[in-house]
């Protein structure tokens, strides 16, 4: 007879889920609606999961506010991990995300918003990913991650085109790919510490000196695999375009950047340790792929015909470049990676949208993709406002100041200096260079080419709502005008990070 | 209203550039003389108000931006920067007057004032990374003039001008980060500001490192030779107000970043570079007087003569003493106004013929004679005619480098004096003669919106020839203070002799922290 286990509540800290559950609870509540009532118009559903999206950031401030006063909270067996990294990271998740659900609503009729299950899979999504980056048991990040992959599959595949099924398959098999890396690499380090808690495992690690070197070495490179699947990284990147090209072009814009948090956040707590550990492969495997990862695809975005593809190829660049705070391993790197990403939040979600609501429903004759440079030639003429915003988004990805990512670079690459990593630095500058290429590329079709004969002004703006107005104009603003916002936030990352101990 | 007139100065421009949106496109050309009149006007008041005998930073205004990491909105200006932003201002009232029939007539004069705002903006930055952002961002609007108004390979040019730009000022920006933290590491909080900055002694090795990145972007902005290729297609392709702009302010920002960042923050790499950078700037001295004589086309002449010129300007700063440095910024506002001037007037003639090949004139001076005696004068001007202004401040440039090598800078001299030669032909070619071109029998001689722009052009040349004094002083008292400063820096005893001690002057800021 088993002895009677007796666990207080209180020791328990359930409230640490409650980020997680609401969205849960969303999700459930609009499969239960759509089973009284079908036919129900779509605002209704983004509403309605705007209103808990809403919600669980409210639950975020509360969070942080504690965490300001109580530091890290445990949770739930000690499963959960409420620490400044955890925050930080879902502030983004959810922050992208209510950038993300309005734009559902499209003046033209698209297929997949017409049923309450892609919202109900969005909110699970978003549970997904809060999972994943709250916690430092590799178990509970395996089940987040794979919540929050299986959901994005199948809304990658309600876009009901045939490159979309393309797309979710691609994405699903490479996903298994990567889930498998996962789960042997957990198991290779849980072999080797007799635990699945990475600060246990680095406990253990340090303690014998990391005597098993090859062990560590194979379960490090299959980490990375798994992670680098998710992140994108060169060579485990070739999926991102032809599944960003597939997705719908809001969809591939919250791709470029919710699952990627999640991923740099589990990669910091992975592999923190490890890079300190003063085991020299370790430097030379991350260097190489974060070299590679900003480079590679630098080159490949020069050649690309289609803005969208471009865009995917430079995603992948951005996420390289950021991959490098995990390299340098510095407080300030690690600041650094969040204040870029809340700046590309803003830049990226605002690029994609803009094609977007260029979207056409059906291809033209004579046009092979949704989104190529030549349809955006001399957009100056026919849709003035437009051309502008759009060579906004480009300069601010571009890196030119004043626009929002340009501190995010000078923060990234100061921490490059910092950390004694100058080659690294002049790299990233170089690349940042290389990529003003194909961003200034579209700015030049837009501002100093003739305008295609038979498109008009409309065309670039035809699928454009009251709401994706409201969604580019933040993002616009929020890339105008960064500049106020840096220092505050500079400052709040910083302490958050700090105070986590990265 | 003191306090803030070099913000007013900087973002009065842009302030009118957004409203210009609203503008009728009918009236936008009146519009943007009337903001850039306004603004000249706040610019002269500048110059009324500075104080000539002070040798710091003037009208200082100070605003943290990113405090946490010590990035501030630090404006100032010393007697080297005044009279750069008086010329930016002047060229952008002169180049919208002399706008001639231009497509998208709005969309230029929004364009030009934006530039304006960046390019006083460079020259009121005491911080290291507003600088930045106003150099940076002053490749935008001119990517957009030369790519949208300029000639048939005007997107290659346009293109090729921003990513050399941007490469090179990317390098820069890797240099003021590691810079930024040194200060950090010797004095234990982040800060970018110029003027703090100067108060770092650092040691050989790290300046000649830092040296070589801020050169980067500095020496492509200038352009120095190896580092020109994309002038020529930048000139050759932009419409006329573009080359005005261009050779007039926007390759100043790289002769003026020397000054303000090189020489005071790295005196003993600027001692240890000293010669090799005399001879780069030799050979664009030489070699681009060569290649311009070889060229058909007048506008490349233009340009590749303002290239020349520039290698004198370099030359002058590298002297490191108080004439070679006054001279090269005098020289940098004559260069201003001059090859300003010239490219004025290959518009005017461009915008009669649309060809700007010299074999298509000649015998233009009887026929256009007003046109051809403001020709020469600038022409005269430019080759260092005494009573000129350039004359004035080659002198005071070869002068300051003959302290340091005779044999260089009598090659520069010489190198000037042939360089006359491909100006003096093409003059001929173009204006004396038969007028053997038929098109050419009854062209119109200039008229007065031309003449709006070229007239005070000559009067400032002619009377800064023959009385440089009002400018020379105030740039005099801020050099001396600079080479003050770096003397006192310098650490190798090379440098403490090449770079003259002045004694009873005020040095600009203390050095106190040292990096070892």
């Amino acid at each position: 007879m088993l002895s009677h286990v007796n666990v207080p509540l209180e020791s328990l800290n359930i409230a640490t889920l409650v980020p997680m559950l609401i969205p849960i609870i969303g999700a459930l509540f609009i499969l239960v609606i759509d089973l009284f009532k079908k036919d129900l118009s779509k605002s209704m559903y983004v509403m309605l999961s705007l209103l808990f999206v809403l919600l669980d950031f409210g639950s975020l401030i509360d969070f942080s506010i504690q965490f300001n006063t109580n530091g890290t909270m445990l949770g739930y067996f000690d499963l959960m991990l409420v620490d400044g990294l955890a925050l930080l990271s879902q502030f983004i998740i959810v922050g992208a995300s209510l950038l993300f659900i309005p734009l559902a609503l499209t003046s033209k009729r698209f297929h997949e918003f017409s049923y309450s299950e892609f919202f109900a899979l969005f909110l699970f999504m978003i549970a997904g990913f809060q999972f994943m980056v709250a916690t430092d048991n590799l178990i509970l990040i395996f089940i987040g991650l794979e919540t929050a992959s299986l959901a994005l599959y199948t809304l990658i595949a309600l876009h009901n085109r045939t490159k979309s099924f393309e797309a979710a398959v691609k994405y699903f098999t490479m996903g298994a790919l990567a889930a498998g890396f996962y789960v042997f690499g957990a198991m290779v380090f849980y072999a080797l510490t007799g635990s699945v808690e990475i600060h246990q495992m680095a406990a253990v690690f340090e303690a014998d000196g990391f005597a098993n070197l090859p062990y560590i070495l194979v379960g490090v490179v299959f980490m990375l695999g798994a992670l680098g699947f998710k992140l994108s990284l060169v060579p485990f990147h070739t999926w991102a375009p032809d599944v960003y090209e597939g997705a719908s072009a809001s969809m591939a814009g919250y791709m470029s950047i919710v699952p990627k948090i999640a991923g740099f956040v589990v990669a910091m707590r992975m592999f923190e340790f490890l890079v300190h550990s003063g085991i020299v492969w370790m430097d030379v495997i991350l260097y190489a792929t974060v070299v590679i990862t900003m480079t590679a695809p630098n080159i490949w975005a020069l050649v690309q015909t289609d803005v969208k593809r471009m865009l995917a190829y430079s995603s992948i660049s951005h996420a390289g470049f950021v991959m490098a705070a995990v390299l340098i391993g510095s407080t300030q790197a690690n600041s650094a990676l969040f204040l870029y990403w809340v700046l590309f939040t803003f830049t990226n979600l605002g690029s994609f949208s803009m094609l977007w609501i260029s979207r056409q429903k059906n291809l033209p004759a004579g046009q092979s993709s949704d989104h190529p440079y030549t349809k955006f030639a001399g957009m100056i003429k026919t849709a003035p406002l437009v051309a502008t915003v759009m060579a906004l988004f480009m300069l601010s990805l571009a890196g030119i100041p004043p626009f929002g990512l340009f501190w995010g670079k000078l923060y990234m690459i100061s921490s490059a200096v910092a950390g004694g990593y100058i080659v690294l630095a002049l790299i990233m500058a170089l690349n940042s260079a290389i990529a003003g290429y194909y961003y200034v590329k579209l700015i030049v079709y837009m501002f100093m080419k003739e305008p295609v004969h038979g498109l008009e002004g409309k065309v670039y703006s035809m699928n454009a709502s009251t709401s994706l107005r409201t969604i580019i104009g933040i993002a616009a603003i929020g890339t105008v005008f960064a500049v106020i916002a840096v220092n505050p936030l500079l400052e709040f990352i910083t302490s958050f990070v700090y105070n986590s101990g990265y | 209203m003191l306090d803030h007139i070099l913000s007013i100065l900087i973002f009065l421009p842009a302030l009118a550039a957004v409203l210009g949106f609203v503008v009728h496109k009918d009236s936008a050309k009146a519009y943007g003389i009337a903001v850039s009149i306004i603004e000249f006007v706040v610019s002269l008041y500048l110059w009324f108000a500075f104080d000539p005998n002070v040798s710091g930073m003037q009208f200082m205004e100070s605003l943290p931006i990113v405090p946490a990491f010590g990035v501030n909105y630090l404006l100032g200006i010393d007697g080297i920067s005044l009279f750069i932003i008086i010329m930016a201002s002047l060229f952008t009232m002169l180049g919208i007057a002399s706008l001639g029939e231009t497509k998208n007539m709005k969309n230029m004069v929004i364009t030009l004032l934006f530039l304006q705002m960046t390019m006083v903006g460079v020259f009121a930055a005491l911080d290291a990374i507003l600088f930045y952002v106003f150099w940076e961002l002053s490749l935008v609007p001119m990517l957009y003039i030369i790519g949208a108004w300029g000639g048939p390979l005007r997107i290659y040019a346009s293109v090729k001008f921003f990513l050399y730009t941007f490469t090179g000022s990317l390098i820069m920006l890797v240099g003021m980060l590691f810079m930024a933290y040194l200060y950090y590491q010797a004095t234990g909080h982040w800060s970018f500001s110029i003027l703090e900055w100067y108060r770092l002694i650092l040691p050989e090795s790290y300046q000649l490192w830092l040296f070589a990145a801020f050169f980067i972007g500095f020496a492509i902005k200038v352009p120095m030779f190896p580092f020109h290729t994309w002038l020529p297609y930048a000139h050759g392709q932009a419409p006329t107000i573009g080359s005005v702009i261009l050779a007039a302010v926007l390759l100043k920002m790289g002769t003026y970043a020397f000054i303000r960042f090189s020489l005071p923050m790295f005196p003993d790499a600027a001692t240890f570079f000293m010669f090799p950078i005399a001879v780069l700037a030799i050979i664009m001295i030489i070699y681009t007087a060569m290649v311009a004589y070889a060229q058909e086309d007048i506008k490349q002449v233009v340009a590749y003569s303002s290239v020349s010129h520039m290698g004198v300007i370099v030359l002058g700063t590298f002297a490191l003493n108080v004439e070679g440095i006054t001279g090269s910024v005098f020289l940098m506002i004559g260069h201003g106004i001059v090859s300003g001037a010239l490219f004025l007037l290959v518009g005017v003639i461009y915008d009669r013929r649309h060809t700007k090949l010299m074999s298509e004139f000649g015998g233009l001076a009887s026929v256009m004679p007003r046109y051809a005696t403001i020709f020469g004068i600038m022409m005269m001007a430019s080759v260092g005619l005494p009573l000129l202004i350039n004359f004035v401040g080659e002198f005071l440039s070869l002068l300051g480098f003959y302290q340091q090598s005779h044999i260089t800078t009598l090659l520069a001299g010489t190198a000037i004096i042939v360089g006359a030669v491909y100006m003096l032909s093409a003059f001929k070619k173009a204006f004396f003669g038969e007028v053997t071109n038929e098109k050419n029998r009854n062209l119109p001689d200039i008229n007065k919106r031309e003449l709006v722009a070229l007239i005070p052009l000559t009067i400032i040349a002619i009377w800064l020839g023959i009385y440089p004094k009002p400018i020379l002083t105030p740039i005099n008292n801020s050099v001396e203070s600079i080479v003050a400063l770096m003397h006192e820096k310098a650490i190798t005893p090379e440098a403490k002799s090449r770079i003259p001690a002045l004694e009873g002057k005020i040095i600009m800021q203390k050095s106190e922290a040292e990096v070892r």
